[in-house]
């Protein structure tokens, strides 16, 4: 699918957010629009290709198909206070580099199995206290999977077909069986 | 002003006046026009009917723009009400931001308004107990602020009033210190509060853990079906307005049903400046009203006049009547008026687990929260080094836990887990201060507001009795969990400003005596009998339930005094 056409797709998806494409025919320039943060094609590549490589497309949607990594883009853009928009954009930056030199090419030009391999390892990383604070890489990653993961489970596919949110319950049992809880 | 029109001062002049539209000023308005009485009901915000304003009631997370969570320019620019609890994506329209209402904070406090319709009715937390005279005798037993003019017996049938049209979930507990009222089914305590409520039954004396009790249709009665509402459905969303009604609101009960009469006229939009004084008639004559808009002044006229602006607010109308009878606020002889100012520690928590009840969870949710610890200290008997005493909040919960470990696939199988947590309890205190002179509100000498009403200055503080009661319920708490088998009790405290409690009280007390107090026994000043005031501003002392069932009962039971001085033509 042309890159332009999934973008516009995935706003409409993604409904509520409005980060709609600022300047299609610019290649160098993100099409996502952003309010603070400045970012080129290639970076906003990156933090779609590193959704989706956290959240793939399997047997059920993954985060492109969901519009997640637009998400991202506007909870770290709206959400996010200065100093972590700093971070996010060093981080990304980092980011790109150690990738580049743990796979021999850029992260956007590696393949799916690549990336999975890099980002294992970052994933890791980022649940090491040592790491915790002292890697605007991590925070970076951290940023982009914590939304990534907010984004998918506040998601409508999420809350509709993978758990069943209730908006109205209409109950309140105060005694419930763990049991009936298990087979309900 | 173009006021001299005769036709338009008829216009302008009702039977009654009601500033503000809240929790209290809206039994004002059901009560006046109940019996046929023409009413204004002043708001100084926007208009807010129910279902209709209510743009978030119905939305999935995912359809708010930051799924609940608000953006960092709105929060950075609102520090004092992002500390609110209830100041989220959904429910932010229904708080005053912080640039709106400017106030002067000589001593850090958390003011936290809702301006409009219903005022903070549709974001309370619908909490709902009454006092008892272990409370409406605690100034003139321990000694502080002056004795209150009324008793439990006093207020007891307009608890009862208020009780019945609003909804109150409860069980009948047979407490002294909290008496009961005319409850709809209680919400019940699940599994472990249960076993708690039994623990501490069993191990104190006269300490009890009872289902809270709260203002949800747990089951409706035709007076409430007669209201438009509906059962509660447990949705445990009310900051956002309920589309059922199932829980009291201004906009979902009393004022509909004000406007349904054909006597009631609500004028929102209208900030009242001041209580208009006649020197020659000895009593207020009307209020001055800056419409929020247009910033034009205009006035309206009554016979009676009841200030329901929420605690600080009517302080402020009252500090800002100034006339040559009342130089220094109406009604103000005493020179109380604006002191006392008191309020509820809510600055201790504590949490723990237990290791038990395992084949046991919830299903659903539950709008009272959990269980209610009524006031335990002091109740009898002085038995501490520190004055009065606190109530608590207790819930237990256990959750359906998921992980958001790994990538891939491993990432989205983590995510749907549903491992249940071991149970959680926790407890949060809710202190009783003592009012006192130094703590008050006055009038800045120079700075004015967006309506040219000088600000309210704040001096508000917690002192040593505080911290006492602060550090008595942690051990309390501790050592009920403790003997209850509950482990890693983690207490913590903070250091939260005054108001954040958003039950902010007193200022405009009660008293027998003119000397020392500015409000009678049946809630009028003193010195300018057409002139009630019937909400937080009123308290004498604060005790430690959740006041607003209080307010509402004073208010029933103002109206219907007002009501016969004006049959006896005494007003």
């Amino acid at each position: 699918m042309n890159r332009r056409i999934a973008i516009r797709n995935m706003a409409l998806i993604l409904g509520s957010a409005a980060v709609l494409p600022s300047c299609l025919s610019d290649k160098g320039k993100a099409v996502v629009q952003l309010k603070h943060l400045k970012i080129d094609a290639d970076q906003e590549n990156l933090v779609n290709n590193l959704t989706e490589t956290i959240l793939p497309k399997t047997d059920t949607p993954g985060a492109m198909d969901l519009g997640i990594n637009l998400f991202v883009f506007k909870m770290i853009d709206d959400c996010y206070d200065k100093e972590h928009r700093a971070d996010f954009i060093t981080g990304l930056s980092d980011f790109a580099a150690e990738a580049k030199k743990q796979l021999g090419k850029s992260f956007n030009d590696s393949t799916a199995k690549e990336r999975v391999t890099f980002v294992s390892g970052i994933d890791k990383k980022s649940k090491d206290e040592k790491y915790k604070d002292n890697t605007k890489l991590i925070a970076f990653y951290k940023m982009v999977k914590d939304q990534t993961v907010f984004g998918y489970t506040t998601s409508q596919y999420f809350m509709t077909k993978q758990i069943v949110y209730e908006l109205v319950p209409g109950r309140y049992n105060a005694m419930f069986p763990v049991k009936s809880k298990a087979t309900a | 002003m173009a006021n001299l029109n005769i036709d338009s001062v008829k216009d302008r002049t009702f039977d009654a006046i009601v500033i503000g539209s809240g929790m209290s000023g809206g039994w004002a308005a059901k009560e006046f026009t109940d019996k046929g009485l023409k009413t204004l009901v002043l708001e100084r915000g926007r208009d807010v009917k129910h279902l209709k304003d209510y743009p978030t009631t119905n939305l999935y997370p995912w359809e708010f723009p930051h799924h609940g969570v608000l953006p960092d320019d709105v929060q950075k620019a609102n520090p004092i009400v992002n500390r609110c609890y209830a100041f989220g994506e959904d429910a932010a329209h229904f708080f005053v931001k912080d640039a709106e209402h400017p106030y002067v904070q000589e001593k850090p406090f958390d003011w936290i308004r809702g301006y409009q319709t219903g005022g903070k009715s549709l974001l309370w937390a619908r909490q709902t107990q009454r006092w008892s005279d272990f409370d409406f005798e605690g100034p003139a037993r321990d000694g502080f602020a002056v004795d209150w003019p009324i008793r439990y017996a006093d207020i007891a049938p307009w608890y009862s009033y208020v009780e019945r049209f609003a909804g109150i979930s409860g069980n009948r507990d047979g407490l002294d210190e909290l008496p009961d009222g005319e409850f709809l089914p209680a919400f019940p305590l699940n599994a472990v509060e249960t076993y708690f409520s039994n623990h501490v039954k069993k191990t104190y004396k006269n300490r009890h853990v009872i289902s809270a009790r709260c203002a949800h249709l747990s089951k409706p009665n035709q007076i409430h079906l007669d209201q438009g509402r509906g059962q509660c459905q447990e949705r445990t969303l009310c900051q956002r307005g309920c589309p059922f009604g199932g829980y009291f609101s201004a906009n979902s009960s009393t004022i509909p049903w004000a406007l349904k009469s054909g006597h009631c006229t609500l004028r929102p939009h209208s900030v009242v400046e001041s209580i208009i004084y006649d020197d020659k008639k000895g009593k207020a004559t009307g209020v001055r009203v800056i419409d929020a808009n247009t910033k034009e002044a205009i006035e309206y006229y009554a016979e009676v006049i009841f200030v329901n602006a929420a605690a600080l607010n009517s302080n402020l109308i009252l500090l800002n009547s100034t006339s040559s009878r009342f130089p220094n606020g109406l009604g103000n002889d005493s020179g109380t008026l604006g002191k006392y100012v008191a309020f509820h520690n809510y600055s201790a928590h504590i949490n723990a687990e237990y290791d038990g009840a395992k084949e046991w969870t919830t299903d659903g949710r539950n709008p009272a929260g959990g269980g209610y610890i009524p006031r335990f200290r002091n109740v009898y008997k002085q038995e501490t080094d520190f004055l009065r005493g606190y109530a608590c909040g207790f819930s237990a919960y256990r959750w359906e836990q998921n992980s958001s470990d790994g990538i891939g696939q491993d990432l989205k199988n983590n995510l749907v887990k549903k491992d249940l947590s071991s149970w959680h309890v926790g407890s949060h205190m809710m202190g009783e201060t003592i009012p006192k002179e130094t703590n008050y509100v006055a009038l800045d000498k120079s700075l004015k507001d967006p309506w040219g009403i000088p600000q309210l200055k704040i001096s508000v503080d917690y002192d040593d009795n505080d911290e006492k009661m602060k550090k008595d319920y942690v051990e309390q708490m501790t050592e009920m969990f403790t003997s209850a088998g509950f482990t890693n009790i983690q207490a913590s405290t903070d250091h939260r400003a005054p108001g954040l409690d958003i039950h902010e009280m007193g200022g405009v007390r009660m008293g027998n005596d003119p000397k020392t107090s500015m409000l009678d026994k049946w809630h009028r000043l003193h010195a300018c009998k057409n002139v009630y005031v019937t909400d937080g501003a009123s308290m004498t002392s604060t005790s430690c339930q959740n006041p607003s069932l209080t307010y509402m009962a004073f208010t029933a039971r103002a109206v219907n005094h007002a009501i016969g001085e004006m049959k006896k033509r005494n007003v």
